[in-house]
């Protein structure tokens, strides 16, 4: 035995970036993640050239999936051109030789920050969300030793008691992003800071999805066919934001979710917020399947 | 401006061989196709020092060695490479790491051979599934699926990957096995 064959060939640095250790950590936990699907595995979480909070745990994921075949979109608040997204997608091309795109339907692996793209995702794509607070016990018991403890037990108690404090104070559940949700009737898992409007996408889909969360170092996922319910009481139903009557300024598109652009007289006016099924629209594309209809969700 | 970086012959296998597993795991049942037959590819995908791992096969000794990984008994390994063809090796499996309702991760992952599309059907249920599945699995003793029963507290439990050749199939602790 030589040196030689103890040793691999020097190279500037690894094939998409992170070294083999860490895509083997990465893959391990990741397996551990869709076996018990909502539950928060703790992950090393590397270094890489961002800083911790702009989606070094999604990127992580990528990296690990990603090969010169994948075709990468990246996505931050359903914008393609955010400097974040623009960033991690340029950054992701260059140390992995992948192909980038912009539309839903031709990515293997789709990066998102805080939005799930409105066309259907298929089987044989994969939806990585960047999170940034991956404890939704953490409003209600701030220790994560005792949390995690919660989450053993199946002690959601304090979780209904903070919706209903809501209701009760407010007329209605103020949870906007990353509604509280229960995974295969089990964990309770925040679905990342998406807007409700999103979180029936994840609830029996067809592709899987890894939410990583790199600062906090845990990593969780939702396997297909994998039931997602956000708490709810029997006597108040879940509602999604009022988008589904809202159509877009530039585009047209209609019953999609939309960002709201206050206007200097106090109206508002709104664009949507998936930014290429806008372009879409605008060139006279027909989209994918999407899953909402009219501004219904479709079952 | 530098070119894109190419992955070597090891990490085009890795990034094959752990795409199989993923998709395995979050698919139950459905067969999914390796880059290279045999255990010492998913192995190589997976392991290093940070893990503790267990064979009965005395042939993969070497290789798994090589990854870096302890080799340690059965009840310590987070890894385990058995075969689950006879009742005593079953009995033996009741022994694995289940993990702990607050660390489900530290459940042992077991990949097992088995002949996948041949043998005794077994009815599926569970995420990843629509509705049901049926999977027929061959070489593995019957009494597997009442040990699992057992082990699989969930969310306690062992995860299951099933290797014919090229072809795998994973079972997560959380897939419901009905004989028949």
């Amino acid at each position: 035995m030589s040196l030689d064959t103890l040793t691999r060939p020097w190279k500037a640095f690894s094939y998409g970036f992170l070294d083999a250790s860490a895509k083997r950590e990465m893959r391990r936990k990741i397996l551990k993640a869709i076996a018990v699907p909502g539950c928060q595995m703790p992950y090393a979480s590397r270094e890489v050239p961002i800083a911790r909070g702009w989606g070094t745990g999604g990127l992580q994921a990528t990296l690990t999936l990603v090969h010169p075949g994948s075709v990468v979109k990246v996505i931050d608040q359903g914008a393609d051109d955010s400097v974040n997204a623009a960033s991690i997608r340029r950054f992701i091309a260059r140390v992995s030789g992948a192909a980038t795109t912009l539309d839903t339907l031709e990515a293997t692996i789709l990066q998102s920050r805080h939005r799930v793209p409105e066309e259907k995702l298929r089987s044989d794509q994969v939806l990585v969300l960047q999170v940034p607070n991956p404890e939704p016990l953490r409003p209600v018991e701030p220790n994560m030793s005792v949390a995690r403890q919660m989450h053993a037990d199946a002690d959601y108690g304090r979780m209904w008691l903070q919706l209903y404090e809501q209701i009760v104070r407010s007329g209605r559940v103020m949870q906007g992003a990353s509604y509280p949700s229960l995974v295969n009737g089990r964990h309770v898992m925040t679905p990342s800071p998406i807007p409700r409007w999103d979180v029936p996408k994840l609830n029996m889909a067809e592709h899987l999805t890894i939410l990583s969360a790199g600062r906090e170092k845990r990593l969780f996922a939702v396997p297909p066919f994998t039931r997602v319910e956000p708490l709810v009481f029997d006597d108040v139903p879940y509602r999604v934001e009022e988008h589904g009557a809202l159509s877009c300024h530039r585009s047209g598109a209609l019953g999609f979710f939309m960002n709201e652009i206050p206007q200097e007289d106090g109206t508002a006016r709104y664009e949507i917020s998936d930014s290429q099924l806008g372009v879409k629209h605008l060139d006279g594309e027909a989209p994918g399947e999407t899953w909402y209809r009219d501004g219904e969700f479709a079952t | 401006m530098q070119s894109a970086p190419q992955p070597d012959a090891r990490e085009i296998r890795d990034n094959a061989s752990f795409h199989a597993l993923m998709m395995a795991l979050s698919r139950p049942g459905e067969v999914q196709t390796l880059p290279e037959a045999g255990f010492a590819p998913l192995a190589q995908a997976l392991l290093d020092r940070e893990c503790r791992v267990f064979a009965d096969d005395d042939a993969l000794v070497p290789v798994l060695r090589a990854t870096g990984a302890a080799l340690v008994p059965l009840a310590e390994a987070d890894h385990l490479f058995v075969a689950l063809d006879s009742a005593a090796a079953v009995r033996a499996l009741a022994g694995a790491a289940v993990g702990s309702f607050l660390y489900p991760d530290q459940g042992a992952t077991v990949i097992a051979p088995a002949q996948i599309g041949v043998g005794p059907a077994l009815t599926l249920t569970g995420p990843g599934i629509e509705g049901r599945r049926t999977l027929r699995l061959g070489g593995v003793d019957p009494a597997l699926w009442e040990a699992r029963r057992r082990l699989c507290r969930y969310p306690e439990g062992v995860d299951l990957f099933f290797v014919d050749g090229r072809q795998i199939v994973g079972l997560p602790r959380s897939t419901a096995v009905a004989e028949g």
